[in-house]
């Protein structure tokens, strides 16, 4: 019975089996290989092997320029791995024309002349951030001839780049560096103390008021005119401002009463020139915006006549309880507004109503008794 | 031979107008009509300002700072009225000559019914009226209560630092309310009774002249405010009798 069947079939069936088992095994060796290497990426990896990194990581490598400052020519290889270009660039994407050694002599005056000369190189990959810092007040600066006024590398670094929000306080710290002053009063605010303590996500940092890459002049009237639109994206927003138990109708409010209505008829109507009447800040402050209960916030009660004060210099103790905080009117919060309101939407629908049918009844009776 | 000077009052008589209304009332109608019109068109875009039609009508008078200081500058007329109507009140109350013609009396709340029931067209009858008919009357009272309302919240409104010196700071918002409403329903009752009892009204379409000529027809009074046609007829009879009369005592004298 056994010699029925053919050997021949028996072999190829066996051979088949083999190579199936040796094909999976190879995969696996592939998948293996593959997340290694990507996992590898900045980590461990050593760094690439590239021409450059065969003098430029030799310590004190360095060029004296002609107004005697040294430009470093050393990198550390490993920090440049473990950037965000570390896996997707090499040296001469940025430092183009370096490729004969000796290199050829290059006209750097100083340090400062060789950054901004390379504000350009971004460009390649970053058109987009890059045509918006041409709208910037930085750039506007730059244009003037302001040396210091910050390119690209003043806030991301150069070859340590990382991701600009991680963590999100870096953002702040990166503005810091040149504006100090208002930077130590942002983080004792009710916004920067959070972010700076907790790293907390919803509070504004710099770029969220200033913008990111075309970061307008603030003192300009129509930045001024926007403030409301500012405030507003986050303080309308319920879901957020539920987990902070903030009314989300202060914007409302606001627009309703005399400043809102002439801030929002000023952006319309000349959103360049200025405005006296008080915008959000003027009232919150800026940079050292408080929580509305605690003592040092110019709209605490106790110390909003003098925030009053700051326009309305002959304002008295009463005038600060004109304006109604925020509330809307209720029989609790301004019970004579809200009873005075409730009169007229009675009393209007009424006297119109009566009226309109005293003249409509008048004219039919003039029109079938002609 | 009768056409003497004694004769003016018989001439009169015969004429076909009677004077309803002095000069210095047709004045003062005419500056409450552009004030009015002036302080609704500057004020009622400011109520609504969310509005385009708001925003245009502000932008095209010049912006907002424009058309707050024209609607004050028009307040200020406003008032100059109001304390002008009021001084014309004292003047002739001091002088004896003051008519209550114009306060609501039991008679207009049944002239009010009776018009309603002959527009209903269960009575034929139409009420007589005397100087003023109820409509009228509503309509003047209407206009001094919301005038005085509209001016002390509007001077609340102009000068609120000074105010919340003697009064609480809420009186403020409480003057908003009651500018924004009693002028979006003067407003809305002037578009509604007036355009409709001087204008769109049959018999006085398109437009009753007598409070710019000062002049209404003897056939309309007749009609209109009876009471006080026939009064004046009668003066005027009396006046007549009595010219006559001494008339003929001078010609009995000269024969």
């Amino acid at each position: 019975m056994l010699d029925k069947h053919p050997p021949a079939i028996e072999s190829p069936r066996y051979n088949r089996g083999k190579a199936f088992w040796i094909g999976m095994g190879l995969l696996v060796i592939a998948i293996l290989i593959l997340l290694f290497k990507t996992a590898g990426v900045g980590a461990q990896a050593p760094p690439p092997a590239e021409p450059c990194l065969q003098c430029h990581v030799i310590p004190g490598l360095e060029k004296k320029l002609p107004n005697g400052e040294k430009l470093k020519l050393t990198i550390s290889a490993e920090s440049f791995a473990r950037s965000v270009h570390g896996s997707r660039l090499i040296c001469s994407d940025c430092h183009a024309g370096y490729i004969t050694a000796p290199h050829p002599n290059r006209n750097i005056d100083n340090r400062r002349s060789y950054s901004i000369a390379q504000y350009e190189v971004c460009k390649k990959c970053h058109f987009a951030n890059y045509t918006k810092t041409l709208d910037s007040v930085h750039y506007a600066m730059l244009n003037k001839g302001n040396q210091n006024a910050p390119v690209c590398t003043d806030c991301h670094t150069s070859h340590d780049v990382t991701h600009p929000d991680k963590p999100r306080r870096a953002i702040s710290q990166a503005c810091s560096a040149c504006h100090t002053a208002i930077s130590k009063t942002y983080v004792t605010s009710v916004h920067g103390k959070a972010l700076v303590e907790e790293d907390n996500k919803d509070v504004p940092v710099c770029t969220d008021c200033h913008g990111v890459h075309n970061i307008h002049d603030p003192r300009i009237e129509s930045y001024r005119l926007d403030v409301p639109d500012l405030c507003a994206r986050c303080h309308t927003d319920e879901t957020l401002m539920d987990k902070y138990d903030i009314s989300t109708r202060v914007v409302q409010t606001y627009l309703s009463d005399f400043h809102g209505v002439t801030v929002s008829l000023r952006q319309k109507q000349s959103p360049d020139s200025r405005t006296t009447e008080a915008v959000c800040t003027d009232c919150h402050g800026v940079h050292d915006i408080a929580r509305v209960e605690s003592t040092n916030s110019p709209v605490m009660k106790a110390n909003l006549v003098k925030t009053c004060q700051k326009c309305h210099p002959d304002a008295g103790p009463n005038f600060p309880s004109a304006w109604l905080s925020h509330y809307e009117p209720s029989p609790q919060k301004a019970p004579m507004v809200y009873f005075a309101r409730l009169f007229y939407l009675a009393f209007i629908p009424f006297m119109i109503v009566g009226l309109s049918i005293h003249v409509m009844l008048n004219l039919w009776r003039a029109i079938t008794h002609r | 031979m009768e056409q003497t000077l004694e004769a003016g009052p018989i001439t009169r008589a015969r004429a076909e107008y009677v004077e309803r209304f002095s000069l210095s009332q047709r004045m003062e109608h005419l500056a409450i009509m552009i004030t009015f019109t002036g302080l609704a068109i500057t004020g009622l875009p400011q109520k609504y300002a969310g509005a385009a039609l708001s925003q245009w009508l502000i932008i095209h008078m010049g912006g907002i700072e424009l058309t707050r200081l024209i609607h004050r500058i028009l307040s200020f007329i406003f008032t100059a009225g109001a304390l002008y109507h009021a001084g014309i009140i004292f003047v002739s109350i001091a002088r004896h000559q003051f008519r209550p013609n114009i306060f609501f009396s039991f008679r207009d709340y049944r002239d009010a019914i009776a018009v309603l029931r002959y527009d209903l067209g269960i009575s034929d009858k139409h009420p007589e009226f005397d100087r003023f008919d109820f409509r009228q009357k509503f309509e003047y009272w209407g206009i001094v209560f919301g005038g005085i309302i509209m001016l002390i919240s509007g001077y609340f409104l102009m000068f609120p630092i000074f105010f919340t010196r003697i009064l609480p700071g809420q009186a403020i918002p409480v003057a908003k309310v009651f500018h924004s409403y009693e002028g979006l329903m003067a407003f809305l009752v002037i578009i509604i009774w007036h355009l409709y009892g001087a204008h769109l009204e049959p018999d006085k379409f398109p437009g009753d002249t007598t409070i710019f000529t000062g002049k209404i027809s003897r056939e309309r009074m007749q009609k209109e405010h009876s009471l006080e046609y026939e009064r004046i007829v009668r003066e005027e009879r009396e006046r007549d009798e009595k010219a006559q009369e001494e008339k003929e005592k001078i010609d009995e004298k000269v024969n």
